[in-house]
């Protein structure tokens, strides 16, 4: 499904004029290029100019690969208990946070005893799939949307640019010209250019409390959250992907989540799959607790 | 913690590696900081998400064997520093530098994997030119 639609979305980048530049060589036996985490830094001498109204591009965290990851919680705010890092729950949010058992953070459990629903491979949703082993992540345009491919589990987003509006939220799902819709994990998205190097985007209509979490540390997230993205094009090979997030029945006020600078790759790079399997996740848990238990320890 | 004839406390020893956190269980339960090199013989190498496990046999002080896991990240994260389906073979001798769990227990996250032939492999985002050393 997904083929036809990148196949079409690389035919109208390259006959719209978005050239999609080839950068520094990483290695590539047999042609099957290899990510490359160790780019030099740019530098003024290096610097290029951004393309107007672009984010074509393979990105990928500029501080390497472990800098997307967030298992203490997104970028921000780390919950790692210090005051500064607090977040503005709600009553019902913090209630909700007390009922998450995750295996980071200040409020970590033990192995086994989580709750976390990556553990059965469900899908993250958005804004958690922001917040989860961001690593090379893939961004096609046309002249209708912007789309983004997650590495992490093989997934997928739209964000329309045609003008269309941002659905309203009501209880249960959206409205779109006065018809009732479902919720979705990726939400509905709706984004514009509000100059030529900023993108700002907004995702409403996301799964409620009891099929997502914010992050690793089991921070919530609700089905009235209203998730603002910024992408800014700061140069030809950066781009900080930055995001707030206003969910009233969980905090008492909007917040910013992530300011993730990226780095440009080479567009032909190979990436592995990154899936979530439930029967390797089931060998793993048994692998590990099998350890757990003691077997063979001193 | 009994560390047997070929585990070699390795403290300090000049390695720079870091890694990052795992994700299904709990980072804090790693020692972090602190650095094991585990001499032994692969039993099996799991090359599959959503971590890798290296299963090998070390034995300790009373010369009795003590199956470790090491575990690194996925294929997909450590296929840039080197690591493949075919890194480790059952029966081979290896050197894996690992942060052990607190509590004792044989488990730990790879820092450092030396093979039979001398080729050195880091974390993930290491240079695959530093990974990949001629013996």
């Amino acid at each position: 499904m997904l083929r036809p639609l990148l196949a079409s979305m690389v035919g109208l980048v390259a006959a719209s004029g978005l050239a999609v530049e080839i950068v520094a060589q990483s290695p590539a036996p047999g042609g099957w290029l290899v990510p490359d985490w160790n780019k030099p830094p740019i530098t003024d001498a290096t610097r290029k100019p951004a393309p107007r109204r672009s984010l074509v591009g393979m990105w990928a965290p500029a501080g390497g690969p472990g800098a997307g990851t967030q298992a203490s919680g997104v970028l921000a705010k780390p919950n790692n208990g210090r005051p500064e890092n607090a977040l503005p729950y709600t009553p019902y949010g913090q209630e909700l946070y007390k009922s998450h058992r995750a295996l980071e953070g200040a409020d970590a459990v033990v192995a086994g005893q989580d709750n976390d629903p990556r553990n059965t491979c469900e899908p993250l949703g958005v804004p958690r799939y922001n917040h989860y082993n961001v690593r090379l992540t893939q961004f096609f345009q046309d002249e209708h949307k912007i789309v983004l491919l997650y590495h992490y589990d093989n997934r997928w987003r739209v964000i329309w640019t045609d003008g269309r509006e941002l659905p309203t939220v009501v209880d249960g799902g959206v409205l779109i010209g006065g018809e009732f819709r479902e919720q979705r994990f990726f939400g509905y998205s709706v984004g514009r250019w509000v100059d030529d190097y900023t993108f700002v985007a907004q995702t409403v209509g996301t799964m409620p409390e009891d099929r997502v979490w914010l992050d690793s540390t089991g921070r919530p997230i609700s089905d009235k959250v209203r998730v603002t993205e910024t992408f800014r094009r700061v140069d030809s090979d950066t781009l900080v992907w930055s995001e707030t997030i206003d969910d009233p029945k969980v905090y008492s006020q909007p917040w910013e989540t992530m300011r993730l600078p990226m780095r440009l790759h080479d567009p032909r790079t190979d990436l592995m799959e990154y899936y979530c399997s439930p029967s390797e996740q089931e060998n793993y848990n048994r692998i590990f607790e099998g350890t757990a238990k003691g077997k063979g320890a001193q | 913690m009994t560390i047997g004839r070929l585990v070699v406390l390795a403290v300090a020893a000049g390695l720079s590696l870091s890694a990052a956190p795992s994700a299904h269980h709990s980072s804090s339960a790693f020692d972090t900081g602190k650095k094991l090199v585990l001499k032994g013989v692969v039993k099996q190498w799991i090359y599959s998400n959503p971590h890798c496990f290296l299963m090998i046999e070390v034995k300790n002080d009373a010369g009795e064997p003590v199956q470790w896991v090491a575990e690194t990240q996925a294929p997909s994260v450590i296929f840039p520093a080197g690591y493949r389906r075919d890194t480790f073979k059952p029966g081979e001798v290896v050197s894996v530098t690992v942060e052990p769990f607190k509590d004792g227990r044989p488990f730990g996250r790879i820092l450092q994997t030396q093979l039979p032939d001398g080729t050195t492999l880091g974390v993930a985002g290491s240079p695959p030119a530093a990974s990949v050393q001629a013996p």
